[in-house]
């Protein structure tokens, strides 16, 4: 039975390079898929594009691509990537002078992008659309139209796969589905397409990129298995070998470090998350519900009987806005009496706040090392601590006030009590909140072309 | 009966989607995962979490993998990216949840130290 291996490279802006690089080197994928782009990270890109025309993508396009082309273009690798960003076509172009520089004539670049709708918002409200917030059932986007610096539709794997199918080496998206970037290539290889036939083949790429879209968090990263993961600053990434019937095999590279069984596999089931049984991706709803794990062997986990459910007629849409700043300070105290004095600052800041005028939207002062994680569901112990640290943070209209925040958090190290212990004072950052919405599929109009080396 | 916390006899880990915390239950064995699957309640959890959780609980079963997706909504103060949590994006909430105190029978506490000799001798040399 036909079979394509394809494995993650990159799970955000900032991944670790060697595992990608080694999966290249050692293992036999004939896709590497790399996500590098958080909820926000377009508004990002947005500002440095805004700054300079010819940025707005992943910067560490350039050094990745220059070590990854010459091992997996000898090999056949293809690589899909959403490095593009706010600018995929500048990112394209890059990724064209590396490959002359490489001297690899003929190699072919897919562009796809489209899914920046920010200039269309209005014209997609006239036509009678309204942009619900999904988190909070906020009607429209009225109250923050004048903030918005971002809005970018997780487009789906169709032009991806067409690119593929134009001979593509290396496919570069703006704000593609994570989850697009795995399940393209699957589509590609197998012939599968959207028409009713595929519901359960399509659903099954869904959800074989969910499971290795995250990289490390399926290969003994972020896990319960952590004190049995092996040689885990040599974690390898994960591979799937997905079969032409829908059934999959998650691995990871040969010879590498962490750990892959029904439990990691599992704990990336059941990650980030809603109803499992409606996993919505933009080429299709996945049903998590009805499939089989079962170790096949060290470091590898069959999955079975996945299923889906059709791909929905909306597209998630992430609007990013202006929404104030955010000032923090840190202290530490340490024993005798470290708790106390970690109260004792508490207050001690509050009448600083009441004293300058300072105005908060938000504020709140954490005990580190006793509440800071678990907050009122931690047990406050009455105990004498070796230390415990006070975080001091509030959420504002204008810099200032958050820049005062900061300052006064400084002032304690000087007027708190006795061995106040302190360090590098932490900055104020402006805030870009995120409006989670939907779009009608075909408002978004999203394009590809093909460039060559 | 057994009085333990959540933690002895299930794995967990959790994440955000904008200001929706969700939290995957792992049960040790199928007789655990059925036990929570008939004693968690969106109010029980609320309660637990001792106003964090400012909207709706949700429960949602995945009998197939002997797991439990718990959905908190509006529990991240607003979303990692204006949230004033140190934990921005959710990753310890599935820890607070492992500290329910739970009255088990003896049999499933048992099962669950099994397991966990069994993932040590597995995985664990």
């Amino acid at each position: 039975m036909k079979s394509v291996k394809i494995g993650s490279g990159s799970a955000f802006w900032g991944d670790i390079f060697e595992p990608a690089l080694e999966m290249a080197q050692r293992s036999d994928v004939q896709y590497i898929g790399f996500d590098h782009l958080a909820e926000l990270t377009m508004a990002l890109l947005n500002r440095m594009k805004s700054k300079n025309p010819e940025a707005g993508y992943i910067p560490d396009i350039i050094p990745w691509m220059k070590t990854l082309l010459p091992v997996t273009m000898p090999k056949g690798i293809k690589m899909i990537t959403d490095a593009g960003g706010a600018n995929p076509i500048q990112a394209a172009r890059e990724v064209v002078k590396i490959a002359k520089g490489l001297k690899y004539k003929g190699m072919k670049i897919g562009v796809v992008y489209g899914d920046d709708i920010l200039s269309d918002l209005d014209s997609i409200r006239q036509n009678g659309w309204i942009f619900k917030n999904l988190d909070t059932g906020e009607e429209d986007i009225n109250r923050i139209r004048k903030d918005i610096i971002a809005a970018n539709a997780y487009i789906g794997a169709d032009l991806i796969t067409k690119e593929l199918r134009n001979g593509a080496d290396v496919v570069i998206t703006g704000r593609a589905s994570d989850n697009a970037l795995y399940v393209g290539p699957l589509m590609h290889e197998f012939g599968w397409d959207f028409s009713d036939k595929y519901i359960d083949r399509v659903g099954a790429a869904v959800t074989v990129g969910h499971i290795i879209e995250c990289s490390a968090c399926v290969t003994g990263g972020m896990s319960n298995m952590w004190k049995v993961s092996k040689r885990p600053w040599e974690i390898g990434f994960p591979i799937a070998e997905v079969f032409e019937n829908g059934d999959a095999v998650i691995t990871k590279t040969p010879n590498s470090g962490g750990i892959v069984n029904e439990w990691t596999v599992k704990e990336h089931l059941i990650y980030e998350v809603m109803d499992p049984s409606n996993y919505m991706m933009p080429d299709g709803i996945a049903d998590f519900t009805s499939l089989k794990l079962k170790e096949e062997g060290p470091d590898r986990v069959k999955v079975t009987g996945m299923r889906g459910k059709g791909r929905p007629e909306t597209l998630k849409v992430c609007i990013g806005y202006r929404d104030g700043f955010i000032g923090e300070g840190l202290a530490f105290f340490p024993w005798p009496d470290a708790l106390e004095k970690a109260k004792w600052a508490d207050k001690w800041v509050r009448e600083r706040f009441n004293r300058l005028g300072v105005k908060f939207d938000d504020f709140r002062i954490d005990y580190m090392g006793v509440n800071m994680l678990h907050g009122e569901a931690a047990p406050m112990e009455d105990k004498d601590y070796n230390e415990v640290g006070i975080r001091i943070v509030g959420k504002t209209k204008t810099y200032d006030e958050a820049d005062a925040i900061r300052r006064e958090a400084t002032h304690l190290w000087t007027m708190g009590p006795v061995g106040v212990s302190f360090g590098v004072p932490m900055s104020v950052r402006p805030v870009v909140a995120l409006w989670p919405t939907l779009v009608p599929r075909d408002a978004v109009k999203i394009e590809s072309q093909l460039m060559e080396v | 009966m057994e009085k333990v916390l959540m933690k002895e006899i299930a794995f967990a880990r959790s994440g955000d989607k904008g200001d929706v915390c969700n939290v995957g239950i792992m049960a040790k064995s199928k007789n655990i995962y059925e036990f929570l699957a008939r004693s968690l309640t969106p109010e029980k959890i609320k309660k637990h979490y001792k106003g964090m959780i400012k909207g709706a609980v949700e429960i949602y079963p995945m009998p197939n993998i002997e797991c439990i997706e718990v959905v908190l909504r509006q529990s991240l103060g607003g979303g990692a990216t204006c949230t004033l949590r140190f934990d921005q994006t959710g990753k310890s909430m599935c820890m607070a949840m492992l500290r329910m105190e739970m009255e088990v029978d003896e049999s499933l506490v048992k099962e669950a130290r099994k397991r966990d000799e069994e993932i040590q001798k597995k995985y664990g040399s």
